[in-house]
């Protein structure tokens, strides 16, 4: 087998800088959208704290090795800036201790007269998404990333700079919690009757 | 694998988070336990019922264009 040794690359062109970080960042988008607006609560700043990434992630564009996590990469920066740019401007800060809270047992509660969850089905999307900001902002970032972005439990512990456990047990309190607010919102909404009080 | 351990997992079991051993397990047992079997199809209901209902939305393509001609337009 002959091997002729690799010369080394030239630069790559305007064009191809542009190509690449178009094919493979500009296409996650969406994503960095959705999830800057669950952390931000509003589409002005989302739209602003995305660009804002866009511009960052482009700069150190030739830093970034291609073939590797892009999707990953920039949810990093834009979390990075959020806690930096925007997080710092809000009035309240978490003010309980997420380990605490007791993980809601929602298919306990239904599963005599819903097992098949269909009540959810009857939620509008509107309101999934205002219960979803409703929880603790570290519950809400991993259900996002995880439910809705699709990353890894290993892509996740990266971007929320936390350990893998840590990653389970918000998802699994997350999970609940919501859970929970979408059966109290369906039982005041009168979509099913609910656990007996 | 008994009951409780099974719903311990089952969330990354869910997520395809276990080694190929343990999934197999939890899967034995989702089979032949019903009430275990039921809160599976709960929880992976629920999972895709939040998949589909929070990713409808996208990036505004007005923002799309602002960042183009930020990055490209120089």
């Amino acid at each position: 087998m002959a091997s002729t040794p690799s010369p080394t690359p030239d630069p790559p062109s305007q064009e191809e800088r542009r190509a690449g970080f178009e094919r493979e960042a500009l296409v996650h988008l969406d994503t960095l959208y959705r999830v800057a607006l669950r952390l931000t609560g509003n589409a002005a700043d989302a739209e602003d704290l995305v660009q804002e990434t866009m511009l960052r992630a482009y700069r150190s564009w030739d830093r970034f090795t291609l073939g590797t996590n892009a999707k990953g990469w920039l949810l990093t920066i834009l979390r990075h800036l959020f806690i930096n740019e925007y997080r710092r401007r809000r009035r309240h800060p978490e003010p309980i201790d997420l380990d605490t809270i007791e993980p809601f047992a929602v298919f306990e509660d239904i599963q005599e007269e819903d097992p098949q969850g269909a009540f959810f089905d009857r939620i509008v999307d509107d309101e999934v998404l205002r219960a979803v900001d409703q929880l603790p902002e570290a519950f809400r970032e991993a259900v996002m990333l995880s439910d809705v972005e699709g990353l890894s439990y290993e892509e996740i512990a990266k971007v929320m700079e936390v350990p893998v456990g840590t990653v389970k047990s918000r998802l699994y309190r997350g999970r609940r919690m919501l859970q929970g607010k979408l059966l109290d919102y369906a039982v005041s909404m009168g979509y099913i009757k609910g656990p007996p009080k | 694998m008994n009951c409780r351990e099974c719903l311990e997992h089952l969330y990354e079991y869910l997520d395809r988070e276990m080694t190929p051993d343990v999934e197999r397990e939890i899967r034995n047992h989702l089979e032949a336990c019903p009430p275990c079997g039921e809160q599976h199809d709960f929880e992976a209901l629920f999972l895709k019922f939040v998949k589909a209902r929070c990713s409808t939305e996208g990036a505004p393509p007005a923002l799309r264009r602002r960042i183009l001609e930020q990055l490209f337009d120089e």
